[in-house]
């Protein structure tokens, strides 16, 4: 059957049996995955799937099946398993799905890979690597090529596609000389083809140099309420933070520390916060929301003010709030004007945070954790590379205490993110 | 469709080779303040096959289970090996290990609930917190069912079929102090299926009050301070310790990126009170919450005791690493999903009881913490260790005094277990972790209470 027609006939087929509304979103993926063990390529793997996610409303109950075949027999023990799942559930009124929307194909990337180009842009880097590097080892090391074609069709007469392709890259290592032994670090990005050495995607290039650095390591002198600079690299956790209390869960709950903040200051004036899922400079691109609506860009901060929450239509219709244009973490913040160096010159005692090894802030949004790979920074001059060193917090008081943000962004290719700089922050050593 | 007889595809192995069929059955019930936010169902199931030629890998993999994708799917990994043999010079060795045979199915005996009855019961118990805790602002439920069932045939004769399933329901009370929210978490169940885990809502009730004492008294908590404080960490934070701090480094294909175990081999790592074991399938007597009887290379799984006496003994093993390492395989070769290829995980990785009493050990510290209820927990190759805490306790004059807010906890492992001076003579399973290599993965993580000194973040 083909693929349209199947989620057609699934669509049909759940409002026969009772449902009022109903939805199907099909994912038909590929992965050709190509791995690196102790410098070493060592597996190639090709992976075939489908998700096929069918979402039944019975009576404003809702259900939801997922299994990955496409047989006419799993689809129809599919539907008959969706619908007796929401007949089980408890009336909610939010429950429901996204309104009719002029049909839309979306493309973006390469349709299909080369595994020759993969495997020759892999060994170019391990050469490279090898050479510049000698005292790092590459625990694990992925370049994949995903090929994705997603179907979103609903009763409200939704029928989106998207067919995507895109590499991408992730890389854990450790430098080890003699009996010295750096922390472990990781970083990745996407592509949408690989034109150049792998070393010059995202920050692999910078973290390896700091990795290779960090064989002799101190603590932190003392304990002191100071600056911390986090890199583009570590940024992405932070802000992966802020979502959490922007989204559907803690706004529901009513925890959210950021629950009466819409329009409101949350941030220094500096900090403009993007999600631009669809944005030209995004190579990895997403289009379809997952409940259904052709995704948009957002301004999520803007100059300070939080603009949008980023809850779904189930969390918009139970706040009463706008339901998020996307919920996506193609994160991008605008730029500042200072260079990273002048940041650093600028720190009198603090620490470049370059990985948080961190318990999820709390409720209040306190946080503590260990800065992994970082720096201490003294009188405006990176010192050495830290052990033992610990950081505490608050994320919503973080926010209002940005000193400076780079002009110079590192791109990952799924976010662009700066370099930027807190102030009293507690650092403490050992 | 998972329990065949594999034995016939045999013929179409040319090299090593590994065929494995798996289904995984999710179920997922999310309660949030009475309203069902989430009542969802999945399953997923495949086969794949990995063929290891001249040092090299290949593997491929299929959603649909029939003689032509199983015969498919070996020829793709086997030209998949092949692609990396034209361009990887080979190693030429072969790998470790010998056949074995099994079959575990743990699916339970007692009349299967429906979809409904689950729900009810989820329902049920959050009417019981909305008319027993009236003072709690907001309280979630989430009930997690997981069901994995493979099916595995190898080149070298091993042929294991499992079926392991897990129950967990996870309750999160919040409580209003002075306007702002105060959380706590706890999770129930473990091995086995939701009839085998839950046939009593007393012992869910009890536990939810035990949850409301504690959120209770965390409300009137107090910040701990910073600094290196003598700890008493409870079995939980010793069952992630021993996993996260210690297990990682010890697992071979980490040794060989570079952890700092590699060095330690035979060497004293820790107090000689510690000693630290992975589990395959039995602690003693008793049943772990992961059991592995045949791992998925099809190597017949071991207890690999990873300290003794405080001596770093051994690694956790695969195939290929334990030849590279010239030992034995030690049957920690796993894998999440159908579509995942087999990498060295734990099982039940749990630091082992030794004499003394909890009441004992509180009893020994002047000024220092009880530390109960782990958040997340991150190590890394260097042994350094953050572990976040929830729930914890002063200790003022060898008594446990005010509760503390949520804080973090950090170290070296191998330095902080060498100031461990006591160890209680119980020891419990965390029933409900998930480990992060590349794939998500059940494990079993258990522990003790044991007495040490650790870095606490304090504010």
């Amino acid at each position: 059957m083909k693929t349209k027609k199947m989620i057609k006939y699934c669509i049909d087929s759940m409002l026969e049996s009772g449902a009022d509304k109903a939805q199907c979103y099909i994912n038909k993926k590929k992965r050709h995955e190509l791995n690196v063990e102790s410098g070493e390529i060592n597996l190639f793997r090709t992976n075939f799937d489908t998700t096929v996610k069918l979402t039944a409303i019975v009576d404003d109950k809702k259900g939801i099946y997922s299994i990955n075949k496409e047989d006419s027999d799993s689809i129809a023990k599919a539907v008959e398993e969706v619908i007796a799942i929401a007949t089980t559930s408890k009336p909610d009124k939010a429950n429901d799905i996204s309104p009719e929307q002029p049909p839309q194909v979306f493309q973006s990337g390469s349709t299909n890979m080369d595994a020759n180009i993969m495997y020759d842009r892999l060994e170019e880097f391990l050469e490279y690597a090898k050479a510049k590097y000698p005292d790092t080892i590459y625990e694990q090391l992925i370049l994949a090529y995903d090929k994705n074609n997603k179907y979103f069709m609903n009763s409200n007469g939704v029928d989106l596609q998207s067919n995507k392709g895109i590499y991408g890259m992730t890389a854990m290592f450790t430098s080890k000389k003699g009996k010295k032994t750096s922390s472990f670090n990781y970083t990745g990005f996407r592509t949408q083809e690989l034109e150049k050495p792998l070393q010059d995607y995202g920050y692999l290039d910078e973290l390896l140099q700091q990795s290779s650095e960090q064989l002799h390591l101190k603590s932190f002198p003392g304990k002191i309420k100071g600056d911390i600079i986090i890199t583009p690299h570590c940024l992405t956790e932070f802000i992966s933070y802020i979502g959490h209390y922007l989204g559907d869960y803690y706004l529901i709950t009513g925890n959210s520390i950021y629950k009466d903040s819409l329009n409101e200051q949350i941030a220094d004036s500096q900090f403009t916060l993007h999600s631009r899922p669809r944005a030209d400079e995004i190579d990895d691109k997403k289009f379809i929301t997952g409940d259904g609506f052709v995704a948009q860009n957002n301004t999520v901060i803007k100059n300070g003010v939080l603009r949008s929450f980023l809850l779904s239509l189930y969390g918009a219709n139970k706040t009463g709030h706008d339901r998020a244009l996307n919920r996506s973490s193609r994160w991008v913040i605008e730029p500042g004007e200072k260079s990273y160096e002048d940041m650093i010159e600028e720190v009198e005692n603090g620490i470049l945070l370059c990985r948080f090894s961190g318990g999820r802030p709390n409720d209040n949004g306190d946080f503590s954790g260990v800065a992994k790979n970082s720096y201490y920074i003294k009188d405006g001059e990176i010192q050495y590379p830290l052990t033992e060193t610990m950081i505490a917090g608050n994320l919503a008081e973080l926010l209002k205490n940005i000193v400076n943000i780079s002009r110079d962004g590192i791109d990952f290719g799924s976010s662009i993110l700066p370099w930027i700089q807190f102030s009293d922050v507690v650092i403490s050593g050992k | 469709m998972i329990k065949q007889d594999l034995k016939k595809y045999a013929k179409y192995f040319k090299n090593y080779t590994e065929l494995r069929l798996q289904e995984n059955r999710n179920i997922h019930i999310s309660i949030v303040d009475g309203d069902i936010m989430g009542n969802s169902s999945s399953t997923s199931s495949g086969l794949s096959a990995r063929v290891y030629q001249s040092g090299n890998w290949g593997f491929a993999s299929n959603p649909v289970i029939s003689s032509r994708t199983i015969k498919e799917a070996i020829a793709s990994a086997t030209k998949n090996a092949k692609f990396l043999q034209k361009k990887e010079e080979s190693h030429q060795f072969q790998l470790s290990g010998n056949s074995a045979e099994s079959d575990k199915d743990f699916t339970t005996q007692k009349k299967k609930k429906t979809k409904q009855e689950l729900v009810d019961f989820m329902k049920t118990i959050d009417a019981h917190i909305d008319k027993k805790y009236s003072d709690i602002s907001s309280h979630a439920l989430i009930l997690g069912l997981l069901d994995m069932e493979k099916n595995l045939l190898t080149a070298d004769g091993s042929k294991a079929y499992s079926m392991v399933p897990r129950a967990n329901i996870y309750a999160k009370f919040s409580l209003k102090k002075d306007g702002k929210p105060v959380e706590l978490a706890n999770v129930m169940g473990g091995f086995g299926q939701f009839e085998d885990n839950f046939g009593n809502l007393d012992e869910i009730y009890q536990k939810l009050a035990q949850l409301y004492e504690s959120v209770k008294k965390k409300a009137e908590g107090v910040f701990a301070r910073s600094g290196v404080f003598d700890v008493i960490l409870d079995s939980k934070l010793a069952g992630i310790l021993a996993h996260e701090a210690i297990g990682h480094t010890t697992e071979a294909d980490i040794v060989r990126g570079g952890s700092i175990a590699g060095d330690n081999l035979g060497h004293k790592v820790a107090s000689e009170l510690v000693n630290l074991v992975d589990f395959a399938h039995h602690a003693g007597d008793d049943l772990c919450p992961v059991p592995v009887f045949v791992d998925d290379e099809g190597t017949k799984a071991e207890d690999a005791v990873l300290i003794k006496n405080g001596i770093l003994k051994s690694f956790m093993h695969n195939k290929e690493t334990a030849k590279l390492f010239d030992t034995k395989p030690t049957g920690n070769a796993r894998a999440y999903k159908y579509s995942d290829e087999a990498l060295i995980r734990m099982r039940n990785t749990a630091i082992l009881p030794g004499v003394s009493k909890l009441d004992d050990m509180v009893s020994t510290i002047e000024d220092g913490y009880y530390l109960v209820q782990p958040s997340n927990g991150q190590a890394d190759s260097t042994s350094e260790f953050m572990f976040g805490i929830t729930e914890g306790y002063q200790i003022k004059n060898g008594k446990i005094g005010k509760a503390i807010k949520d804080t973090t906890i950090s170290g070296v492992a191998f330095d902080m277990l060498n100031t461990v001076t006591m160890i209680s003579d119980d020891m419990c399973w965390l029933n409900a972790g998930m480990c992060g290599k590349k794939q998500m993965i059940p494990v079993g993580m258990g522990g003790p209470a044991i007495k040490c000194k650790v870095n606490i973040g304090g504010k």
